[in-house]
């Protein structure tokens, strides 16, 4: 052992020449998944510190469809030192002909209890919303500019007006309120009072924030509102997670990312596998003397494993130091880019992370070739020194190598938390790596063939390069194997980014409606389909009774203990009634109830949603609406098609059911395209109080926040992308000895530069294309994988997404091969050929 | 008096070295005729290869004139010399020097191909049967031995029938048995073909083989050794 550490560390003065790769390759890896792991702790750090201001208030209890009644409003008194009222809802602000949908709230006088509205001109939001001649309100600037406001012009919300008195840039609490369909505005609860908004029936939520006394346990303020109020249908949150909707997605988004970090460093390792090999390649001579004077292979393979292991920690190393200062130096930037707060500094659980999944991958990529070094045969030295590229270690090395990836793949899963989406990865990679090997193989076989073949013979270009391909000691298997993973990576995260992009646009029915209108009311309905109707270039017009229900309980137990976390029974759905079963439904269990039906409730439930919820026929549900519950019995199974942008519910009930309770309609209204701003103008004149929500512009805002999510994908994919390049660059670089030698020989038996160029350069391609083909069917399997089992998505293969990753890695294999072409190519041959006698 | 084939004047060649430059053949002067065999012995450093080297045109000679059948090597291009040997030359190495990547029979068939033979599969069939060879024609040199793999190169530079055959040490990596069949199948060749032989060699023996012995001597022609002949 000491004598095989002072043999390696007399080797390793020879300095890290020719180690670049390897070092970079690893680092680059490392980095790449610090980076993300950091950025994402400095999210969650962020979201706990803020947590308190991104909910306004230590916790908050919402409700929907209704105010706190006296008896809630009073405990949260009890407890809580400060209470805030806000009412939350969607609404139409209307300036002269303008109309903008936004997301109005409602404020009292204590709003906000933690944080601060920024605004412009800067004032205190009190005095920017106090009533003066008209009660005060201010906008988002993107608002503000399509009604074309400016400070001191009124608009209107409802039929009340108020006062436009500043913009709003920043709302401490915008994180916590999740997606809204619409831009902000601000107004008072006192304000709003006459807007003919906020009545029995239409849809808004109510938010009581509380400012606790120093100390309080949240936990049991938790419990002790659940027991209490849980049936009443109180929403219960707290600071410990101010944001949950962003946490899960940080959460999520964190994890993918580090799994193509990790696709990234398989494609490092492969890279630092070959430097490996060509590192041992270099060092026949000295292994051979070794074994002449006696060193076992227990030795050889101790000598190189120190060296291999101290470079290792080096690379590793630089990877954490570039992973850890990344997010600190470029913090600013990703901060003003994020709509959360984040805390940037550093973070060590990030950093061991990425250090165990570096050392893993080093260690499974480096044993390969130093197992293979150690059965070198003194003798065989001097042939076939690349020995077939593919023969295999032996058993224990290889035993080794395969609990090593276990231990990987189980940190993955634990660390990630996705279990499914890191198994997927890691079964991807590793079939990826099967597949590509077997296909190099059959690059060779086949080159080999070729080469004979008469088609080829006096294109000596061509054969050569199909001889350099398919002959031994060459580097299709490095090359295949590294730019074929690399590109499969690339191209797997194209087909999901692209699909993901179409999946809103392209998932989009032929005919979709123009606009959902939304709260209006049972008296407007007639007005409102006549006026509708009236107007040119309108079709179809659909309708709906329209209240929103919570499912607390599925067979009188609480509903998520049953179920688990469905979306279902996240928050209150819409519920609709209906008499007779409409054309558009279509059965799949169950029948519907006579029209006049008025025996016990009976509810209508969407089939899909009701199997993964493990409903059946016959099941009681108990759903809250306006504070009233509902016990219903599943009378059958429905298919809804979400899809089709109509009106759908998961719920129908039976008339008789919701018989009395207040409610509104909701209408879907198809329309020439032409005809939609008259259309809108006109009918929201007419109805003050009616909310209009364009689909064109949802699908929009749906489409922009995939973007986003689509972004940061890419940015873990240039990762991989980088690394690649740099694996791809490593392997041109090792043939350079290889083709510095042919060079010389091809010239003395009289070709010229252009032919042995050319030759050069069809190699490349020639491998540069064979990775691409299999990258492509790679990446449209796994893309199809990953959309149809993880996004639940259709999954389309994007042509051209293919087709330019991978003309775009046979280009680069082409360029990589030609800039280290020069070399050979400007080399004398007597100085190459004699340098070997 | 025919022209000679090769034809060097006060030809000098000094390379950089890491230790500075270094003079390595001081001025030679030296005429071989068409069809001569020209032993070159010397001790060893004393720049017999790279003599050979720039009458191939392997090394640019840094000084005088290198004429072969009538062009001045020092003048060509790189290029130009690649075309040079496709047309007129053949080199044997002593490490043999062929393509790992191809079997023996395209090793043989390149420099045919590159001069754009439409036989040059058959003609290289031809050429390693004559050395013997016609059993291993789809092995790689990795699968064959020293002297087979010599073979193969002594086919290779035979095969587009070259005015001048170069070969250096051929059999100085072989056994003794070996490289005496080596040695009589290269004079075989030249005989048949009728080419110019240079052969570089440290075995007294061998230069006795041929028309005429040159000694270099520290980058020098040994004059003596002229005059004796
Ligand atoms: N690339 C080079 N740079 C500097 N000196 C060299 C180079 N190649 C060979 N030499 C030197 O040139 C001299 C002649 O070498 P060489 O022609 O190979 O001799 P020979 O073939 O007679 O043994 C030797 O002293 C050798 O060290
Ligand atoms: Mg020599």
């Amino acid at each position: 052992m000491s004598a095989a550490w002072r043999i390696a560390r007399r080797e390793l003065r020879g300095g890290l020449r020719g180690f670049y790769i390897f070092l970079i390759c690893l680092a680059l890896g490392v980095a790449a998944i610090a980076a993300v792991g950091s950025v994402r702790a400095g999210i969650e750090a962020g979201l706990a510190r803020e947590g308190a201001a991104i909910l306004g208030g230590d916790a908050q209890a919402e409700f929907t469809y209704r105010f706190a009644t006296e008896e809630e409003r009073s405990w949260l008194e009890s407890v809580a030192e400060e209470v805030s009222e806000t009412v939350d809802f969607r609404s139409m602000a209307v300036a002269g002909n303008e109309r903008g949908l936004t997301q109005v709230r409602g404020v009292d006088d204590l709003y906000p209890l933690y944080g601060e509205v920024v605004l412009d001109p800067p004032m205190d939001i009190a005095s920017a919303l106090e009533r003066r001649a008209l009660p005060g309100g201010v906008m988002q600037p993107v608002l503000a500019a399509r009604l074309g406001l400016r400070v001191g012009d009124t608009f209107t919300l409802g039929t009340q007006q108020f006062e436009l008195r500043a913009l709003l840039e920043r709302e401490p609490d915008s994180a916590g309120a999740g997606f809204g369909l619409g831009p902000r505005t601000l107004v008072t609860l006192e304000g709003l009072q006459e807007s003919g908004l906020i009545t029995a029936g239409t849809l808004y939520d109510t938010q009581y924030r509380l400012r606790l006394p120093a100390g309080t346990d949240l936990e049991a303020l938790e419990n002790a509102a659940e027991t209490r109020f849980a049936e009443s249908g109180l929403r219960w949150q707290d600071s410990r997670n101010g944001a949950p909707g962003i946490a899960r997605f940080v959460d999520r988004l964190g994890a993918f990312l580090v799994l193509v970090g990790l696709s990234g460093l398989a494609v490092g390792g492969l890279g630092v596998s070959a430097a490996v090999r060509s590192y041992l390649e270099g060092k026949l001579d000295t292994i051979a003397t070794l074994k002449t004077l006696g060193a076992t292979g227990r030795v050889i393979f101790t000598v190189y494993f120190i060296q291999v292991g101290i470079l290792s920690l080096i690379g590793v190393g630089l990877g954490l130091l570039l992973g850890a200062l990344l997010p600190l130096a470029l913090g600013p930037v990703i901060e003003a880019q994020l709509p959360v707060p984040a805390v940037f500094t550093l973070y060590p659980g990030p950093l061991v992370e990425a250090a165990i999944y570096g050392l893993l991958t080093a260690a499974i990529f480096v044993i390969w070739p130093l197992a293979r070094a150690q059965d070198i045969r003194a003798a065989g030295l001097f042939r076939d020194i690349a020995g077939g590229g593919m023969s295999l270690p032996r058993w224990p090395f290889l035993l080794v190598i395969a609990a090593l990836s276990a231990v990987l793949i189980a940190l993955a899963v634990l660390f990630s938390g996705a279990w499914a989406l890191s198994l997927g990865a890691a079964g991807g990679i590793i079939a990826a790596l099967a597949i590509l090997a077997i296909m190099a193989g059959l690059v060779r076989i086949s080159a080999r063939r070729l080469a004979r073949s008469r088609v080829v013979r006096g294109r000596p270009a061509l054969r050569l390069a199909l001889g350099a391909v398919g002959g031994p000691g060459g580097e299709t298997a490095s090359v295949i194997l590294s730019l074929g993973l690399g590109l499969t990576v690339l191209a797997t995260v194209g087909q999901i980014e692209m699909n993901t992009r179409n999946a809103i646009s392209q998932d989009l029915p032929e005919v979709a409606p123009a606009y959902f209108f939304l709260d209006i009311q049972n008296d407007q309905l007639p007005d409102f389909l006549e006026i509708a109707h009236a107007q040119d270039g309108v079709g179809r017009i659909d309708t709906a009774p329209m209240l929103r229900g919570i499912v607390t309980r599925i067979n009188g137990q609480t509903a998520r203990d049953v179920a688990g976390d469905h979306w279902i029974l996240r928050g209150d759905r819409g519920v609709t009634y209906a008499a007779s079963q409409p054309e558009s439904a279509e059965l799949t269990q169950g029948t519907w109830w006579p029209d006049d039906y008025t025996g016990p409730p009976l509810v209508s439930f969407a089939a899909e949603e009701g199997a993964e919820l493990g409903l059946s026929l016959g099941d009681k549900l108990t759903v809250n609406v306006l504070g009233r519950d509902i016990e219903v019995e599943i009378a059958n199974f429905r298919v809804v098609e979400f899809g089709d942008m109509g009106i759908n519910f998961v719920m129908i009930l039976n008339e008789a059911a919701l018989a009395g309770a207040p409610h509104t309609h909701i209408a879907t209204l198809y329309a020439e395209e032409a005809a939609e701003g008259p259309l809108l103008r006109t009918l929201s004149r007419a109805f003050p109080n009616v909310t209009a929500i364009g689909v064109r512009d949802a699908i929009t805002r749906v489409s922009e926040a995939l973007g986003g999510l689509a972004a940061a994908t890419s940015y873990g994919a240039a990762a991989t992308l980088v690394t690649g390049f740099v694996v791809l660059i490593g392997a041109a670089a090792a043939g350079t000895r290889r083709r510095v030698f042919e060079a010389a020989v091809l010239k003395t038996v009289g070709a010229t530069r252009g032919r042995i160029l050319a030759s050069f350069a069809l190699r490349s391609a020639i491998l540069g294309a064979m990775a691409g083909l299999v990258a492509i069917l790679g990446g449209a399997l796994a893309g199809w994988a990953v959309m149809t089992f993880v996004m639940e998505a259709d999954y389309s293969f994007q042509v051209i997404s293919a087709l330019t990753i991978v003309s775009g890695g046979a280009v680069a294999s082409l360029l990589a091969g030609l800039a280290f072409a020069w070399a050979p190519l400007a080399a004398r041959p007597a100085r190459v050929l004699r340098s070997r006698d | 008096m025919i022209d000679p084939v090769l034809s060097l004047r006060d030809a000098k060649l000094a390379l950089d070295a890491n230790a500075g430059r270094v003079e390595i053949l001081h001025g030679i002067d030296l005429d071989i005729r068409a069809g001569e065999t020209v032993g070159l012995t010397g001790p060893s450093g004393s720049g017999k290869s790279s003599l050979l080297m720039i009458m191939g045109g392997l090394e640019r000679a840094t000084g005088g004139t290198v004429m072969a059948l009538g062009h001045d090597l020092t003048a060509l291009g790189e290029d130009a010399l690649a075309r040079f040997r496709l047309k007129h030359m053949g080199v044997v190495f002593q490490s043999f020097h062929l393509i790992p990547t191809m079997t023996a029979l395209e090793n043989v068939a390149t420099p045919l191909e590159l001069a754009g033979a439409a036989d040059a599969f058959d003609r290289a069939e031809a050429e390693l049967t004559a050395v013997g060879l016609s059993h291993r024609l789809d092995h790689y040199p990795s699968q064959l031995s020293g002297g087979e793999q010599q073979r193969v190169a002594l086919a290779r530079a035979a095969a587009p029938r070259p005015a001048i055959l170069l070969a250096d040490e051929p059999t100085g990596n072989l056994d003794g048995p070996t490289g005496e069949a080596i040695m009589d199948m290269l004079f075989g060749l030249r005989d048949r073909h009728g080419a110019t032989l240079v052969l570089v060699t440290h075995a007294p023996e061998l230069a006795a083989r041929c028309d005429r012995q040159i000694r270099l001597r520290d980058g020098r022609l040994d004059t003596l050794s002229e005059a004796a002949e």
